[in-house]
């Protein structure tokens, strides 16, 4: 789920950069230190969206360094348990497949997949039905639930299930090709 | 007087009684207000008596003297024993009611006797004493009556509380005088029959019999125990019975051992079919096995098993061809092809079991049924206590019947070893057993055995009370588990999936599925990678084996590891057990890629060909030119891919160059020569640079007895003082002190209280102000980044993070590589660059770096990290170890771009060709020792690592390699093949031979004999005869 929040941050910042460009300066760093960045409370830090305040900075003694809080506004992604999400397979495998949700990454097991999708393994390893109307594979977009995740100091890490209703493939760019 | 002796008879005789009844009881009663006599005689006179009851039947047989000449003058006698002695008394009732009691004994005795119980035996006594008190007693006065009923039924209490003592049970034990048990041999299987017999005859006979009991054993064939006090009596009481042969004889049970007849096996195994046991011994040694049938009467038990057996040695065994004996050598457990073993001409009988009707495979005597081995085992050579059978195992008698039972079978051993504390407050739960099954709940409070749970249920009591074995953990997928006991103990995964009381989890660390019961997990958030270590080895340490061969331990089992062996064509995984596990392998060697590239440990590398083509990661072993490279997204084998060193390229460049140069390789070179002169030193160009960091750095480091301005423009760190921590270079040497230019100032420290600088320098360094100035107080900050990025760069990444990270890597941090045209760009975004790079572009860092990121990006370039990484640039070299390489050899060809190009010469790095580092690529694991015995025309067995051993012939010996054509004589492929994979295959009486040692060596002979380790030969030249060791015999293959 994504949210919108504000966060603040204190930001440290060599005496280089001060002048003319300092804010621009300290929104680079700090995008370039936030972005991407994951916290288990907050989730990814997608993206920042604005910055809300630049407090005073504080001369670090010895180092020369400033340190200036930055209060930014930022757009977070945290996956839920239970949470339904749309990703795109990046790995399958005979343990079942992997997805990616933006930042996060999904494990979806062969036992959470429907019973009669049977993995192929070859070149472009898949899961397929017995008709062959459904196939997960690399590429493909699948709509999932999650059921468990795992909050690490820097990544999230979540299993899902498509063995449920309105689940599974909702797209698949190979196959359209 | 009389009368008086009466009652006194009477007071003793009923005394009598009694103490036997209470006796028997087990319960004493020295509380018991028996009288000051029976007090004083205590426990220990009880052997007496016991005695006397056995001697009041041995008075039937009234041949014992002793007894008869008492009795004669039992008038005086007795007053003067009978409180002290009891014998006495008894010999006395004995003769008023001998008649009596031989009957009751008798019978009594004897119908429950065959029961083999000994209780049984005891209550019966009692019985018949009680009985004969009755009888007795029929002309007492009331007050007397009333006194023997208030000692036989009251008791006080306490009685009740005590156990019998040792003491007790001691005195319990037959004596000499005491009848004797007797061993009859009988027909097998009519134990009972015949027991029943005898004891049918004494109903008959009555009295003539003189036996006592017979006792019939369930597990003692062919035998049955008679209780008598002569031989004779035995003989007597089974003349004429049909199942026991008349001749046979009749032993004696020593007294000793009269107690190991009766006593019940107290720890007897309760087994049962579907019961999980291990061989205790044989082939199957310590494997799993499942109960079919228990036989307890001959001790015997059925089980199930997955065969051991070598298919090509038993079809050879029953063609009555000789058997290569194979020391030590277990064939695998596999599941018995019955098509497999016809087509070795083995001969399989189909046949039907007569007691339970199903058809088994009958090969040589061994029974086999859907690919499992049946075999009836004696009970002593299983374990069946505390097997707890792993996943692993299961899974494996699963395979054929594809049925959940067994499951179970094992469920009910995991109870039965259930730790104490098994469930906790708040554990989710489910009954599995009962009224209530399926039942959740949540434990509220654990007492003993049962379990107050919490279900929440309308309708039901809560809490509710549950009985232990009753209830089992009950996960949800998603869970966050650790497993605490078995096989992955310690590891932790997500639940992905409950199956009845088995969790699958997806493990954290390895990503794969671990099948664990719901009974060896708790949950937890924490996540950790289970044991990595046995004994020395650890995991994903590169081991060398038993045969020779290598690999890297992949997993870790119970007391063994998972092996992916070095065998570039195929992965190759071999469950290996400790003690196989010869040594570690922990050898700093390097080899040379497809083009000739160095490859170190730590290196990327990119296979290129072969099975795992297209794989990439940083090496982790080397060995015997197989690298064992480990790529995350390489699911199999914990991520480690074995693959050729000439079928990989290095990516990205060696670290021997880059990294190495300053610290490793550069000491490493000087250990082999002293430093100095090395003609194209690195540093020696550093020089011209500008940059002095090199040299002094090679004599402060690697240099040994360097001069003292050697640390002249070293960088070092202060590591004491007040200054502790900070860096700078040297600028001045004096004497023991050294004058060292932080950021500002230029401060004089203690000599001995600065350390050399790690880090590897780029030439940039010395010339930029900035950046010094920055190192200083970056420091504090990169230390701990660096376990952040670690972790990011080596495993703790998901492949999501290397998605977009190794594309960016390259591009980042290797700002100077002449690239594609994107690098340029990326080039702004990367902290490297922007932060100190003196020759930097033109252009303005920190605009070109804020348009240049995309929220990906930076994440990608590591966050946090980047920042101070860009404050020490020199650092790069060693947290990214393997990423950067401009400057190495390892892009020749490539363009360079202006920058790139005057740094080339600055760089250590860019001198792989150093005679030092020549010596390290060469630094041969195999040796070019060739045994000078291997000589051409015989036969050998050729050992190739992660290979089936063949065998071939020796074609050539040449620069210590054999050409070797396989197959037994020779006319298959011709391989090439280093001696230490071969080994003579030691010739046979009446083979031909090639001498290929000592003064005969070349010359052909005949094998005439074999004596222990000596050969006879008969050379063919000149017909001699000689002896010979058998170690230089090679079997001689005619070319």
């Amino acid at each position: 789920m994504f949210f919108h929040i504000v966060l603040e941050r204190n930001m440290q910042l060599h005496p280089r950069f001060f002048g003319r460009n300092l804010r621009e300066n300290l929104v680079s760093k700090l995008m370039k230190d936030v972005e991407g960045t994951c916290s288990g409370r907050h989730g990814f830090v997608v993206a920042i969206t604005g910055i809300e305040s630049v407090g005073k900075g504080l001369i670090r003694d010895g180092t020369a360094f400033v340190t200036f809080p930055v209060k930014y506004q930022c757009v977070v992604f945290r996956p839920f348990k239970g949470e339904i999400l749309e990703a795109v397979v990046t790995l399958v495998n005979k343990m079942g497949f992997f997805a990616e949700a933006g930042p996060v990454q999904i494990f979806v097991s062969k036992h959470l997949i429907p019973d009669d999708m049977e993995f192929q393994a070859g070149d472009m390893p898949n899961y397929t039905t017995s008709d062959g109307s459904v196939k997960i594979q690399k590429e493909c977009e699948v709509r999932l639930k999650i059921i468990g995740t795992r909050v690490d100091a820097t990544e999230i890490f979540c299993v899902g299930t498509i063995k449920d209703d309105f689940l599974g493939v909702i797209n698949d760019p190979a196959a359209a090709a | 007087m009389p009368r008086h002796r009466e009652e006194d008879d009477d007071g003793d005789e009923d005394y009598d009684g009694l103490e036997l009844e209470e006796e028997e009881e087990e319960d004493e009663g020295g509380s018991r207000g028996g009288g000051g006599s029976r007090q004083k005689r205590g426990r220990s006179s009880f052997f007496d008596d016991y005695a006397e009851e056995d001697s009041q039947e041995e008075e039937d047989d009234e041949d014992d003297e002793d007894y008869g000449s008492r009795r004669g003058g039992k008038g005086a006698k007795r007053k003067k024993f009978s409180a002290a002695r009891f014998v006495d008394d008894i010999a006395d009732q004995v003769d008023d009611d001998d008649e009596e009691e031989d009957d009751g004994d008798g019978e009594d005795g004897f119908i429950v006797d065959n029961g083999t119980d000994l209780p049984d035996e005891r209550v019966d006594r009692r019985r018949y004493h009680d009985r004969r008190g009755f009888d007795e007693n029929d002309d007492e006065d009331v007050d007397d009556l009333e006194r023997r009923i208030q000692e036989r039924f009251y008791r006080p209490q306490e009685d009740y509380d005590e156990e019998a003592t040792d003491v007790e049970q001691q005195a319990l034990l037959p004596s000499v005088r005491d009848p004797k048990l007797w061993m009859v041999k009988c027909a097998i299987g009519r134990e009972r029959e015949v027991a029943v017999c005898l004891m049918q005859k004494y109903i008959d006979r009555g009295s003539d019999l003189q036996i006592r009991s017979v006792v019939a054993l369930d597990h003692l064939k062919n035998f049955i125990y008679v209780e008598a006090d002569k031989e004779a009596h035995v003989k007597e009481a089974i003349k004429g019975m049909r199942n026991i042969y008349a001749n046979q004889k009749i032993l004696l049970v020593p007294i000793r051992e009269m107690t190991d007849v009766l006593s019940v096996e107290s720890k007897a195994i309760d087994l049962s079919r579907d019961t999980w046991v291990r061989m205790k011994i044989g082939t199957y040694k310590g494997d799993l096995a499942k109960v079919v049938d228990v036989d307890n009467v001959r001790q015997r038990v059925t089980v199930k098993l997955i065969p051991r057996i070598d298919l090509q040695a038993l079809a050879s065994k029953l063609d009555g061809r000789e058997v290569a004996k194979k020391k030590a050598f277990v064939p695998p457990p596999r599941f018995m092809n019955i098509d497999e073993a016809r087509e070795l001409h083995i001969r399989v009988e189909r046949r039907r079991d007569p007691m339970t009707g199903d058809y088994f495979e009958n090969i040589g005597g061994m029974l086999f049924k859907d690919g499992f081995m049946y075999k009836t085992v004696s009970l002593k050579s299983i374990i069946a206590q505390n097997v707890t059978p792993t996943f692993d195992e299961l899974e494996k008698f699963n395979k054929p019947s594809e049925s959940g039972e067994s499951d179970f079978g094992g469920l009910s051993t995991l109870f039965a070893n259930r730790k104490k504390g098994h469930f906790m407050k708040g554990d989710a739960v489910i009954v599995i057993k009962g009224d209530l099954k399926n039942l959740k709940g949540w434990v509220e409070k654990v007492d003993e055995e049962t379990v107050l749970i919490r279900s929440g249920l309308k309708g039901l009591p809560d809490p509710l009370a549950v009985n232990e074995k009753e209830l089992c953990k009950y996960f949800e997928p998603g869970n966050h588990v650790k497993v605490v006991s078995g096989t992955h103990e310690g590891a932790t995964g997500m639940v992905v999936k409950v199956d009845q009381h088995v969790l699958i989890l997806l493990s954290d660390t390895t990503k794969e599925h671990v099948r664990v019961f719901a009974d060896h997990v708790v949950e937890s958030s924490e996540v950790t990678t289970g044991v990595t270590k046995i004994g020395q080895f650890e995991l994903h340490d590169l081991v060398l084996l038993d045969n020779l061969s290598f690999g890297v331990t992949i997993r870790l089992e119970n007391e063994a590891f998972q092996v992916l062996k070095g065998n570039p064509d195929r992965p190759e995984v071999a469950l290996v057990k400790l003690r196989e596990i010869k040594c570690k392998l922990d050898r700093k060697i390097s080899v040379q890629d497809r083009y000739k590239n160095v490859i170190t440990v730590g290196d990327d590398a990119r296979i290129i060909e072969g099975p795992s083509k297209g794989k990439q990661g940083p090496v982790r072993h080397i060995y015997k030119g197989v690298l064992f490279i480990y790529d995350r997204h390489h699911l199999e084998h914990a991520g480690f891919i074995c693959a050729k060193c000439t079928s990989c390229v290095v990516v990205g460049g060696s670290r021997s160059g880059a990294n190495r140069n300053g610290g490793d390789s550069l000491s490493r070179f000087s250990n082999f020569k002293a430093p100095a002169p090395v003609p194209p030193s690195p540093r020696r160009f550093q020089r011209g640079g500008g940059g002095m960091g090199y040299n002094a750095r090679g004599r402060g480091r690697g240099g040994r007895g360097g001069r003292d301005d050697s640390l002249l423009g070293t960088t070092v760190k202060i590591r004491l003082g007040p200054f502790k921590g900070y860096r700078g270079p040297v600028v001045e040497v004096k004497g023991d002190s050294v004058r060292v230019e932080l950021e500002m100032k230029i401060v004089t420290v203690d000599r001995n209280a600065i350390s050399d600088n790690v880090a590897v320098t780029t030439p940039s360094r010395d010339t930029s102000r900035y950046s010094m100035g920055s190192e200083t107080p970056m420091h504090p900050s990169r230390t701990p980044l660096h376990p952040y990025m670690t972790p990011m760069r080596d495993s703790g990444a998901t492949p999501i993070h290397d998605g977009m990270r190794t594309p960016m890597r390259d591009r980042a941090w290797n700002p100077y590589t002449p690239m594609s045209p994107p690098r340029d760009n990326w080039e702004e975004g990367n902290p490297g660059s922007w932060g100190t790079s003196p020759n930097y572009q033109p252009g303005s860092p920190p605009s070109r770096a804020y348009e240049a990121p995309t929220p990906g990006s930076g994440w990608a370039s590591t966050p946090g990290g980047s920042y101070s990484d860009a404050g020490t640039p020199r650092d790069s070299g060693s947290a990214y170890a393997n990423a950067p390489s401009p400057y190495l050899p390892s892009t020749p060809g490539q363009p360079m771009t202006p920058s790139s190009a005057s740094y080339l010469p600055g760089t250590p790095g860019g001198q792989p060709m150093t005679p030092g580092t020549g010596l390290d690529v060469m630094s041969p694991v195999i040796g070019g020792d060739a045994e000078a015995w291997f000589m051409p025309d015989i036969l050998v067995e050729i050992h190739k690592a992660g290979e089936d051993s063949d065998v071939g012939v020796i074609r050539d010996v040449s620069d210590g390699t054999c050409k070797v054509s396989l197959g037994s004589s020779g006319e298959g492929d011709t391989i090439m093949a280093l001696p230490s994979e071969l080994e003579i295959v030691p010739p046979r009486k009446n083979d031909r031979v090639k001498i290929v040692g000592g003064q005969y060596r070349g010359s052909i002979g005949k094998l005439i004999g074999i004596d222990g380790s000596d050969g006879i030969v008969k050379i063919e030249d000149n017909l001699d005869v000689k002896i010979l060791d058998l170690a230089i015999l090679a079997k001689f293959v005619q070319p």
